[in-house]
């Protein structure tokens, strides 16, 4: 019997390759995490994932409650260890949380609202959660934060008194550097209630920034003159310096991201239909139509639907990368190469029910950690935790 | 390997010790979860049942052909066919007012290759048997898309009784084997790969399984001594 046992294995390795041996495969490599309360009357709206230093996520949500009588959600932050368990939670009464998380050396940060609008960056202790300093940023209604490469802080905000997009810079220790009012000319103070509350479309506000030869800048999509906008600001005076405009607030660009020098990748919705230009030269110093450009129908994504997207490094190569969600609850990843507009592959991830996705990191591994929204038995909306890992992301030869 | 130096060192005497033919039988699964692994985080810190159906649920079967090589009281017995599994995973998700069971439903189909070295007991008519076994299986591929959280190959080990039962003409083989996955059978690289969109983390798991089979054998030369009491001339 001894004889024949390593014939046996013979055989197996033969037949099945390596699949026996599988101990370099890691729980934290790739996960898929349903973050369920058990209460009912919540409804969760993840809004930003961050990766910590000392390994895991950390991620928050708005949270509406049906019973409650403020109309705007409060927040929700968990975290979770580097497998996706979670670690603890925690509650608090600041509404309306908007994208993106912040890092600040060691701690955490998010960016909400209190109940007279006003704008707050809060930080918190990643190991516990427990709120350790709270920085009113002097703007209302927060709709989007970023954290640029040299640790500033971006606040896209909404200024209902002078009906403007209202942008400002801090510095780390939130220390206003500077700000501008991008103005909007309408009244659009209903429509951003109804995007906070939650009650009706959810725009893609999101800031970013570009690097070119001829300088650096900051892209910020906001509703500005008449329409929504991505507009092109100065890094230094966060003038607007050019922007690409659609029709009204109907139509827009709902996600960006800057390639090299003029190329951005981008995505948008108009017309009912959802559009792709993963490798656009864009001029940062004048207004443009998106309409004015060529671009490739993604009948598959969902009405509007929201897209994130990221630049992908890796050892070998860099790439493009966009995550949405599908008609038919999958969320997808089209992976386009860095130096053209070829897509080189596209990644589908089924699901039951309806997913939505939120956001999009790199992690340490060079894999993706995606914060989606599901809603468990199509009712129950709740967070969606999926990280892919780095191999998903080589080309086939 | 055995067979084979057998053979060649007695070649003329080889053909008069081998028995083929074929057989069927159920089987149980046994399912051992060796790490599990839950899609479904509670934020509330509260467990979610997380189990397998048992093994009076999990009932497969297995068709295969048999050929066997006995020399005095030891026989060597091989036994590919097809070897099918069911069994179940059921998940819970609480609700304040409601709690959501899951069940998802396996069937695998494996090409496998059993070994047997059986020592029987020559009682005229019945030869009663033990012995130990093992064998190597290759997960068929099917449309499920729960099947790609699985990998291919599956080796187990086990023991195995019975007994032979001699009617002349034909031999019949009643077997019982209990057989032990000798490995986690989970892809963790699609772990959590469900295709379809069931919600639910595919564990590391053993397979085990219970079976019965009943085969048919046929001597290639036709045995001279069948029982000392018993006359059939």
């Amino acid at each position: 019997m001894r004889k024949i046992l390593p014939y046996l294995f013979l055989i197996g390795l033969l037949t099945g390759g390596c699949e026996l041996f599988q101990d370099e495969i890691l729980p934290e490599d790739g996960f898929t995490k349903i973050y369920n309360h058990p209460d009912e009357v919540l409804a969760f709206y993840p809004e930003s994932v961050l990766e910590l230093d000392e390994g895991g996520y950390i991620f928050v949500s708005a949270v509406k409650d049906e019973t409650s009588e403020i109309e705007y959600p409060s927040t929700y932050v968990v975290r979770t260890s580097a497998s996706g368990e979670v670690e603890w939670t925690m509650a608090y009464d600041w509404l309306a949380p908007c994208a993106t998380m912040i890092q600040t050396g060691s701690g955490i940060a998010f960016v909400a609202m209190n109940q007279q609008f006003e704008a707050y960056a809060v930080s918190i202790d990643p190991a516990s959660g427990a709120e350790t300093g709270q920085y009113a940023l002097d703007l209302t209604m927060p709709l989007a934060a970023y954290t640029a490469e040299n640790d500033q802080l971006l606040v896209l905000g909404y200024d209902f008194v002078t009906r403007s997009s209202w942008i400002s810079k801090f510095s780390s220790s939130f220390v206003l550097e500077r700000s501008t009012l991008l103005p909007i000319n309408t009244d659009l103070e209903y429509e951003v209630q109804r995007h906070l509350n939650r009650t009706g479309q959810e725009y893609p506000f999101f800031i970013g920034e570009y690097n070119t030869n001829e300088g650096a800048g900051y892209f910020v999509n906001c509703f500005y003159n008449y329409t929504l906008r991505t507009v092109f600001l100065d890094l230094a005076s966060l003038g607007a310096e050019g922007s690409i405009f659609a029709f009204r607030i109907e139509e827009g660009i709902s996600s960006l991201v800057h390639k090299n020098e003029g190329i951005f990748g981008l995505t948008s919705y108009f017309e009912g239909n959802n559009y792709i230009l993963p490798d656009t030269e864009l001029s940062l110093t004048s207004s443009q139509n998106i309409k004015d450009f060529d671009s490739e129908a993604l009948y598959e994504l969902t009405f509007k639907a929201p897209v994130e997207a990221l630049i992908l490094n890796s050892d070998t190569a860099d790439y493009e990368l966009f995550v949405s969600q599908t008609n038919s609850n999958s969320l997808v990843i089209y992976q386009y190469a860095m130096d053209s507009d070829s897509l080189l592959s596209t990644i589908y991830k089924d699901f039951d029910e309806t997913v939505e996705v939120k956001d999009l990191i790199q992690t340490g591994d060079g894999g993706i950690a995606i914060l989606s929204s599901i809603r468990i038995l199509g009712k129950y909306r709740r967070p969606l935790l999926v990280k892919i890992p780095a191999e998903s992301f080589i080309p086939e030869e | 390997m055995t067979a084979a130096i057998t053979a060649s060192a007695q070649p003329s005497g080889f053909l008069d010790h081998l028995r083929i033919g074929f057989g069927a039988g159920a089987n149980t699964a046994q399912v051992i979860d060796l790490s599990p692994f839950t899609i479904f985080e509670d934020l509330t810190g509260a467990e979610y049942e997380n189990s397998y159906t048992g093994m009076l649920r999990n009932i497969g079967n297995q068709y295969f052909v048999q050929a066997e090589y006995y020399d005095q009281n030891y026989i060597i017995a091989l036994k590919p066919g097809t070897y099918s599994y069911h069994f179940s995973k059921e998940n819970e998700v609480v609700f304040s007012n409601e709690t959501i069971e899951q069940e998802s439903p396996y069937l695998l189909r494996y090409i496998t290759i059993p070994l047997e070295a059986r020592y029987n007991f020559d009682l005229q008519r019945y030869r009663p048997y033990a012995g130990i076994t093992v064998a190597y299986s290759h997960l068929l591929q099917s449309n499920d898309a729960s099947n790609q959280t699985f990998i291919r190959p599956k080796i187990t080990a086990g023991a195995v009784v019975g007994t032979y039962i001699d009617l002349r003409a034909i031999i019949l083989d009643f077997n019982v084997g209990y057989r032990s996955g000798l490995h986690n059978i989970a892809s963790k690289d699609n772990r959590f790969g469900t295709g379809g969109g069931t919600a639910f983390a595919q564990d590391d798991m053993l397979l085990n399984d219970l079976q019965v089979s009943l085969s048919l054998l046929f001597s290639l030369q036709k045995q001279r001594r069948y029982s000392n009491i018993e006359c059939y001339y």
